[in-house]
């Protein structure tokens, strides 16, 4: 790709520098193929304690990592915050010393060669999150705290605002270059109520996450804290039963969405530590389970025109009317599968390797309105967060209920103390019933509310 | 690998008249330069080998109730500067919209340095004795037992050099070598898969690594022995704890209980608690980070903040006795410090954290516990864990269990939760065992990931709620 000449300066600084790295790579013999990362990012954040602003903290990164590998596919991996030429040079031969005191990995092929994006993704950079004044997202923390101060039964607030801006360039031995420059500023809110007639506190928290800083509702952000910190009061203990369950679209993320985006990670998946292995294409769950990995929705927070190795997103279908169509790739477990990568490689900052991650993960809505997954639970439970996670090698799940509500002749009650769930995600996935029209996002997920046919939960009264 | 240098007295000098001049309360200075190798294998093949350099500054400035801090990778002097008067720009941004006001109490200075006691420097040796060493892991583990499908093994060292300067005039230098060793082993039978994981770390030099020597062996064993574990049915039991369990549901469901700043901000069950009863009569809870011949992986000479480490004792006797301390909520708290201001890095602010945490050892015997429980449940090691500290509602996830019938060991299951209310359930310890073990761990906070320790002996305690798949 041809470099914009508009960006500043300095960030020519990182393409020079990214270059003279990887001509320094191909100096060695021994190096089959190579590849530079050369990052620089820009944080700013202000926190929030006892619904008071605290601290305000602003930091700069600016850093590169080499990974090359020789003919036998030994990697050799070496990173440095500091990209002087003397440096680059050092970290180089580190990584090439690496390279060659490692064991072979046949399984390596080789590092992704060019192949050009057919879609252009617009509104992932933000200007006004590039260059902000430190006075500007003040008042979105001051909207946090006139909201909440004005809930006489809010106890206190804490969260924070941050932003970053992200610069990064990829480039390989086998011709990649190419370069993203990104945005993103967060909300996070967590709120403890009490409930003075019977001395009980209860919690929530929420948080939103976008491209482009005009996006962000603080007022919003609050008023959804407050909404699920006030339906966990009013706890009470239940026995144990069999019954339907409601998952809240948070439900949904770390029930469903998170467990499958493990799962169908083609490394876990290739060592067997999936639970949906030996599953592909085959139907595995209820024909409302339809899930897709979309990495090229302009302005959305897990999109972006190439991977962290250079290789163009897609958008594909992971399940389909309950069938499994899907793993995610990067390049070398696509190598290692003689498939394509999907381009889902992701990179933390310069200092990791490459792992695989979903980009905007979508649970696709139903048809049923709101009031539709109600109405015929006679009693039954709405689950909106849990602290435990599903075992992705065997899709055990048992977990504490945080955040949950009794449901009796379709309207939500009581909170619950004490109460457990168990299930087998499989099992889950077959017993989806209703799917609402309407999704909710976080961050890079996406989910409808989903109920669920019946469940065991155990109770402690 | 580079050293920081004491900052030249003009500097100090400038940086002085500068925050002086500005109307700054308080201020430090911390500068680091840390290297570190990771060796990575799968499957004994070569997954990631890498070495790392990463140097930078992180640089506090507070004034009346408002915090500034800015983070430079450049560490010359005029970054230096920069980076302060960034902080000091920040720091009044922050105390204008504060309403919260308070003070910074001064401590006496300290002038000193440290060093990682170790025998071999992890420097003086060779990538391919590190690269054999953690390969002989992942032989051992994938040879242990046909039935083992997946090996991971890893193995991280890192040396951390680090100079803290701050306005009392402390200057302390420190360097801090650190080692820590994973073996990760799946095992499948007939459909049913299971994970097991064993770390060992320690602060030290590379002779650490001869505690990690069988354990791919020890890990393996412990997959293939889950095979045969059936999932648990749910109730309310009487649970025996091993050391490994004690220390880190201590760690969780009490010990951030205990960190001052979460006092502070109103999400501590603990809060207005001191000198009141929380825990059994002979319960004693302390967290103690000073160095010693343990090589604790937990453990350092002095906190982030220039407070020299040294025991504290939580809980006497069935007493909260204090809380764990940074600068800012023993100045709040008019109290005196007691060295548990940590950050993970130069780029992260100092948190109330844990160091080493323990639950102290009292007088039974591991056998005559077992032998003294009718109808109960040996649980051994955690896959992980959390309590909500405002609430005090915890849930355990254990790695086995067995159960106990009339005084004996009997069937081995898995998948076993434990949850409650901790003020309640540490009221209902029945027995504490003789003799304290102690892990390490890595503990999340804030988006901060530090280093830490976890022990106790094993603990008996009554009517816990426990859950499972059926």
């Amino acid at each position: 790709m041809t470099i914009n000449n508009n960006f500043p300066k300095e960030n020519n600084v990182l393409f020079n520098r990214g270059k003279f790295g990887l001509r320094i790579t191909e100096k060695f013999d021994k190096v089959k193929c190579s590849e530079i990362y050369i990052q620089k990012t820009e944080c700013f954040a202000i926190g929030l304690e006892k619904n008071s602003i605290k601290d305000c903290n602003k930091s700069e990164s600016c850093g590169f990592s080499v990974r090359v590998f020789d003919k036998r596919g030994s990697l050799g991996f070496a990173y440095a915050n500091d990209i002087s030429r003397k440096i680059i040079e050092k970290t180089i031969n580190n990584a090439v010393k690496m390279m060659k005191a490692g064991p072979p990995n046949d399984e390596f092929k080789d590092l992704p060669f060019t192949k050009k994006s057919n879609s252009k993704i617009t509104g992932i950079y933000d200007k006004n999150i590039k260059d902000l004044e430190f006075e500007r997202p003040f008042d979105l923390i001051k909207d946090m705290i006139k909201t909440s101060s004005e809930d006489s039964q809010v106890v206190t607030q804490s969260g924070d605002f941050s932003s970053l801006y992200t610069y990064y360039y990829v480039f390989n031995s086998n011709g990649i270059e190419i370069s993203s420059e990104e945005t993103a500023a967060s909300l996070t809110s967590s709120i403890l109520v009490k409930n003075n007639r019977k001395n009980e506190t209860g919690n929530g928290f929420h948080w939103q996450i976008e491209r482009k800083y005009k996006d962000l509702d603080a007022i919003e952000v609050v008023n959804k804290t407050l909404q699920m910190a006030k339906m966990n009061l009013n706890r009470i203990k239940i026995e144990t039963m069999n019954v339907p369950l409601v998952l809240t679209p948070k439900g949904v993320i770390s029930l469903i969405l998170n467990p499958i985006a493990s799962a169908i990670n083609a490394e876990t998946f290739q060592y067997n530590r999936s639970f949906l292995v030996g599953k592909l294409n085959q139907k595995i769950g209820s024909d409302l389970l339809n899930i897709e990995d979309n990495g090229l929705i302009n302005g959305a927070v897990g999109s972006s025109e190439f991977d962290a190795e250079g290789v163009p997103c897609q958008n594909k279908k992971i399940f389909e009317n309950g069938v499994f169509l899907s793993l995610l790739h990067n390049s070398f477990t696509a190598g290692k599968d003689n498939v394509e990568s999907t381009g889902n490689a992701q990179r933390n900052s310069f200092s990791s390797t490459p792992n695989i991650g979903s980009t905007n993960l979508f649970f696709n809505p139903g048809d049923c309105k709101m009031q539709e997954l109600f109405e015929d639970i006679k009693i039954g439970i709405l689950l909106d967060y849990t602290g435990d996670s599903p075992n992705i090698a065997t899709g055990d799940f048992s977990g504490l209920i945080l955040n949950g509500n009794v449901i009796r002749n379709g309207e939500i009650q009581e909170s619950l103390n004490e109460t457990m769930i168990g299930i087998n995600l499989l099992d889950l996935f077959n017993r989806i019933e209703k799917v609402s029209n309407k999704l909710e996002g976080y961050g890079s997920k996406n989910a409808p509310y989903v109920k669920i046919s019946n469940v065991q939960i155990s109770g402690s009264k | 690998m580079e050293t920081p240098k004491p900052l030249e007295s003009n500097l100090i000098s400038k940086l002085t008249k500068l925050a002086t001049q500005k109307r700054i309360e308080y201020w430090d200075i911390r500068v680091a330069f840390s290297s570190g190798t990771l060796l990575e294998f799968t499957n004994g093949k070569n997954k990631e080998i890498s070495y790392s350099n990463i140097k930078g500054t992180g640089i506090r400035a507070f004034v009346n109730g408002g915090w500034g801090f800015s983070v430079k990778q450049n560490i010359s002097d005029s970054s230096i500067i920069e980076g302060l008067n960034e902080a000091i720009k920040l720091a009044h941004y922050a105390e204008r919209y504060s309403k919260f006001k308070f003070k910074i109490r001064e401590y006496d200075l300290i002038r000193d340095k440290y060093t990682t006691k170790l025998k071999t420097p992890l420097k003086d040796v060779d990538i391919e004795q590190k690269i054999d060493f953690t390969l002989q892991i992942e032989k051992d583990a994938h040879d242990f037992d046909p039935r083992v499908i997946n090996t991971n093994s890893l193995y991280t060292d890192g040396i951390i050099n680090s100079l803290l300067i701050n306005s009392f005039g402390s200057s302390i230098e420190q360097f801090t070598s650190i080692l820590r060793i994973f073996s990760i082993v799946y095992a499948k039978e007939n459909g049913n898969l299971q994970g097991n994981f064993e770390s060992i770390g320690g602060v030290g030099g590379y002779e650490l690594t001869k505690k990690a020597d069988k354990i791919g062996i020890k890990s393996a064993k412990k997959a293939i022995k889950l095979l045969s574990a059936k999932p648990v049915k749910g109730g309310k039991f009487t649970v025996i704890m091993d050391p490994k369990l004690t220390g880190v549901f201590i760690h969780e469901a009490f010990g951030h209980a205990c960190e001052a700043d979460l006092v502070i901000a109103k999400e501590s069950i603990l809060e207005e608690k001191l000198g009141e009863k929380v825990a059994s009569e002979n319960i004693s809870i302390i967290d103690d980070p000073t160095p010693s011949n343990l090589s604790l992986f937990g453990s350092y000479k002095f906190d982030d903040e220039g407070i020299a480490a040294k025991p504290v004792q939580l809980v006497e006797n069935g007493d909260l006795k204090t809380y764990l301390h940074d600068l800012e909520s023993a100045s709040r708290m008019n109290v005196s410090p007691n060295g548990h201001g940590r950050a993970s890095s130069y780029s992260s602010k100092p948190q109330a954290r844990m160091g080493v945490t323990y639950l102290k050892e009292h007088d039974w015997k591991l056998n005559e516990m077992i032998e003294d429980t009718k109808n109960g449940v040996l649980c051994e090691n955690w896959k992980y864990g959390y309590t909500n500290p405002a609430t005090g509602n915890f849930q355990f996830k254990t790695r086995n269990c067995y159960k106990i019938e009339n005084g004996e060991k009997t069937e081995l299951m898995r998948d076993v939760g434990l949850s409650g209310l901790i003020l309640e359930i540490l009221n209902r310890v029945s027995a504490i065992g003789n003799k304290v073990e102690f892990s390490d761990g890595i503990c999340g906070k804030g988006g901060q990931r530090i280093r830490n320790c976890t022990g106790g002996p094993y603990l008996r305690i009554e009517d816990v709620v426990m859950g499972g798949l059926q």
